[in-house]
């Protein structure tokens, strides 16, 4: 499992959104004004920008609105809310190919909701990328916009009221999709898996390691290709240690419950009836504290819960006394340097021989659970915010496109913001060898593979800093185009947690906005100085 | 007596060009002309004269290559001036989904206009328009002249004090047009300046106060109407029914003045009033028919059964 929600970090991201704003705003202004200088207009061209100012100010709802219903008749009557009838047929039959009595619970509800957020995505999206890249397109070419434009109406209340109507007309379908997903879950799901629709609440904590002779290190890599997971020894010194923050009573409760989900490997078989075992160590750093658990099983492919009272004892192995600890006052404690709350706790293997595989999101605290119902709805969310976004840009780029051009570049987007995004970063970041673009040519020309060191000479000098100009280019691109990959909440939910605020919603909701303004600068500004009757 | 100018141009040019930038056509040659408060102004030309890119660049659908247009005092791409004007394109470009009341009401947000507004300007125009009996079906289904009569009222939605009409007439069977006439002289009476543009000649002289006259992309001719067609080198005198002594006595009294008669007939009308005669007649006697005199015994009509399917 690969599921590890990161918190976001806003400072970054508002820190990357003004840099790359900023540098477009600044190229995009430098190129209009040399073009101005060019034709002897540089004066229209400051002129224009300061009257775009007086044109915001001047924005009405009422035309907004009408913009919006217009485009909402249009989309009515052009029958893209037929697409909900499609939805509906899909759920008729579905459940013949769904349902698999000989899979474990979770993973039964996890096909079903796996299946219903992935059909009102792959549903909803494309429709209203059509919709969106088409609408501007068609009205300029049957020239419905000229009678529009001849109105006191602004450019960007036609963007913006554009973008209105579809994300109402797509909110629509989604609702009555969404509603409809939910209950079609709850019917169709088997009886023995709907425990698993929970939304549980998990306090993730930080991972270091202890190597096998007590030291700070790392863990061990038994040989995967995938390093997700990293591996302690059993019977030694080795250890995983979380570190959990802002843990209280009042967020905790009485009972903590520890949700874990190790991966064994074996060196040997071992007793093969049993899982390997684990214990707990819970560790006060400031008072000296350590505190073993019981030792537990560790089954393979199965998660484990453990409760842990809030009062423990231990038998003091030099004097015989019972001593008692309370987990609040006793193990929880303030970090001296940032002042947190904080909850430390050890996991050794007891197993000698053997491995215990663990990864940051193997261990966490789980809150009170919330109803699935919240988590779903979070993630039927996501999905609007992703629409919200393939609205912003279908409409904005149509603008300055025909519909064909448009919808391939908002699908191009779409395609390289779901999964390539991470490739690009490795690129600007250097850690994909060789993959300057001068460098790679020049590899290719001397059939040289990435991993060949090159010769350090004046002109491999020349060729890297002419790549590193090229890497700063492409750092503004993978930055432009958007994240589509966080818009997927599926995995939350299909994995029965609640949908992260700080991982998921906050990070969406404002890739969301951050791409607000520019979409509509791009819409009004094209729309503005683009001759709608040019032959 | 010095006139307010509602549209002002100067040295107007507009150069069409490619995707290169290379020019393509010249569709205006320094064009300098005023247009007058409350006048009807008629732009003439034949096709690619250069008569709808000029409304276009007053409208700020296209930017000039050199030159300045003022309308209403401000610059043609100020947003702002739309206020005052109504424009009708050559086609209704609207939104064929949508109905009557719906492409009035859409027209009225646009204007700010409060919903008791839109809904009292909605029905006065669709009545004075003609089209309450297909207020709710959609513009897809209008006939042509439908259509242009929406548009119409859509350009009037806002009252405007500019109307610009682009080949107003088109498309409208004679009663239209006369309809449209009638609206255009109303507006001027009304104190509003119309400019319109077409090259129906009978159309634009029955109801424009000055025309002019375009010929690929440059003026050629600027005035008034009636100075315009005036002709000094002739003279027209009508007189009641002469008898042929009658009609000589007149020629003898002009060679004693060194002139000649040209031409001695009856009066002609216009097809336009034959059409508009014949229409207000069917309309107060239905029924009638034309019978060809071989026919009928005297008279060129008779009275027929009103049955006819």
């Amino acid at each position: 499992m690969s599921f590890d929600p990161q918190p976001y970090n806003v400072l970054l991201a508002l820190g990357h959104w003004l840099a790359v704003f900023g540098s477009c705003l600044g190229i995009a202004f430098f190129v209009a004004f040399m073009t101005g200088v060019a034709s002897g207009r540089a004066g229209a061209v400051i002129g224009a920008v300061t009257s775009s100012f007086s044109d915001f100010f001047s924005t009405s709802c009422r035309r907004i609105g009408a913009v919006a219903l217009l485009t909402f008749q249009e989309s009515k009557r052009r029958k893209a809310l037929y697409v909900f009838f499609v939805f509906a047929a899909l759920f008729m039959f579905a459940g013949w190919f769904l349902s698999n009595p000989s899979n474990r619970p979770e993973l039964q509800a996890k096909s079903y909701i796996v299946f219903v957020l992935t059909a009102i995505s792959w549903l909803i999206l494309p429709v209203m990328l059509l919709l969106s890249c088409w609408g501007v397109p068609e009205d300029i070419r049957l020239r419905s916009l000229h009678t529009v434009v001849t109105k006191p109406i602004r450019r960007h209340e036609i963007v913006l009221g554009r973008m209105v109507g579809y994300i109402s007309v797509g909110t629509i379908v989604l609702l009555l999709m969404g509603v409809i997903g939910y209950v079609w879950i709850f019917r169709q799901i088997p009886d023995e898996a709907k425990p698993s629709l929970v939304a549980r609440v998990p306090v993730y904590g930080t991972l270091t390691f202890i190597n096998r002779e007590g030291k700070q290190g790392s863990g061990v890599n038994v040989g995967d290709i995938w390093d997700f997971r990293s591996y302690v020894e059993g019977a030694t010194k080795a250890r995983a240690v979380w570190t959990f923050d802002d843990v209280s009573e009042q967020r905790v409760g009485d009972q903590m419950v520890l949700e874990t989900k190790f991966e064994a490997f074996r060196t040997h078989k071992g007793n093969m009836e049993k899982g390997l075992l684990a214990r707990f160590i819970f560790v006060n750093p400031v008072k000296n504290i350590s505190l073993p658990g019981k030792p537990f099983e560790v089954k393979e492919y199965q998660d484990a819960t453990l409760v842990i009272d809030r009062k423990m004892t231990e038998v003091d192995e030099q004097t015989g006394e019972l001593k008692s600890f309370d987990l609040f006052n006793d193990l929880v404690y303030t970090d001296p340097e940032d002042g947190g709350n904080k909850l430390r706790v050890e996991v050794q293997c007891l197993d000698a021989g053997q491995y215990l595989g663990m990864a940051r999101p193997d261990l966490f605290i789980r809150l009170a659970d919330r109803p699935f119902a919240v988590s779903f709805s979070k993630s039927v969310l996501g999905i609007w915010l992703m629409m919200c976004m393939i609205v912003m840009l279908g409409v904005s780029v149509s603008c300055f496109v025909k519909g064909p051009v448009a919808t391939l570049a908002v699908f191009t987007f779409l395609i390289i913001g779901q999964g390539m995004r991470e490739f690009m970063g490795r690129v600007v970041t250097g850690q994909e060898h060789g993959s300057g673009l001068v460098e790679s040519i020049y590899r290719l020309v001397y059939h040289l593979n990435p991993t060949v060191e090159i010769d350090d000479s004046a002109a491999t000098k020349v060729m890297f800093g002419i790549d590193q100009i090229f890497k700063k280019l492409l750092w503004l691109v993978q930055h432009i185009i958007p994240d589509f990959g966080v818009f997927r909440m599926s995995p939350y939910v299909a994995n029965g947690f609640d949908v992260s605020w700080e991982a998921a919603m906050v990070p969406c909701l404002l890739i969301t906005l951050g791409y607000a303004l520019p979409c509509l600068l791009i819409g009004y500004y094209t729309l503005r100085f683009r001759e709608l009757e040019a032959k | 007596m010095s006139q307010e100018n509602v549209i002002e141009i100067k040295n107007l040019s507009k150069i069409y060009r490619d995707f290169w930038g290379r020019p393509k056509v010249q569709a205006l040659k320094s064009l300098s002309l005023d247009v007058h408060k409350g006048e009807v102004f008629g732009l003439l030309g034949p096709n690619g004269s250069g008569k709808t890119t000029t409304m276009k660049l007053l409208l700020g659908l296209l930017f000039p290559s050199s030159g300045e247009i003022s309308v209403l005092g401000k610059p043609a791409v100020d947003v702002d001036k739309n206020e005052k004007i109504g424009y009708l394109p050559e086609e209704s470009y609207l939104y064929r989904f949508l109905n009557a009341d719906e492409t009035l009401d859409f027209y009225g947000r646009l204007f700010n206009m409060s919903k008791a507004q839109r809904v009292e300007r909605s029905n006065q125009l669709i009545e004075s328009v003609g089209l309450q009996h297909a207020r709710r079906r959609q513009l897809k289904e209008y006939s042509k002249g439908m259509t242009r009569r929406i548009g119409l009222a859509q350009a009037l939605i806002n009252n405007p004090d500019l109307v610009l009409l682009d080949e107003p007439t088109s498309g409208l069977d004679p009663l239209g047009t006369k309809d449209m006439k009638d609206l255009i002289l109303k507006l001027k009476d009304e104190g509003k300046t119309v400019v319109m543009c077409s090259h129906l000649l009978a159309d634009v002289e029955d109801v424009c106060d000055r025309i002019a006259i375009l010929y690929q992309g440059e003026l050629k001719t600027l005035g008034r109407v009636d100075q315009l067609l005036e002709s000094h080198e002739e003279t027209n005198i009508r007189t009641s029914q002469l008898s042929p002594e009658a009609i000589k006595d007149v020629e003898a009294a002009l060679a004693k003045h060194n002139a000649s008669v040209k031409r001695v007939d009856h009066p002609r009308t216009t097809l336009e009033e034959l059409f508009l005669k014949t229409v207000e007649e069917s309309q107060a006697r239905p029924g009638q028919r034309y019978v060809p005199p071989e026919q009928g015994a005297e008279a060129k009509t008779t009275e027929q059964p009103v049955a006819s399917k």
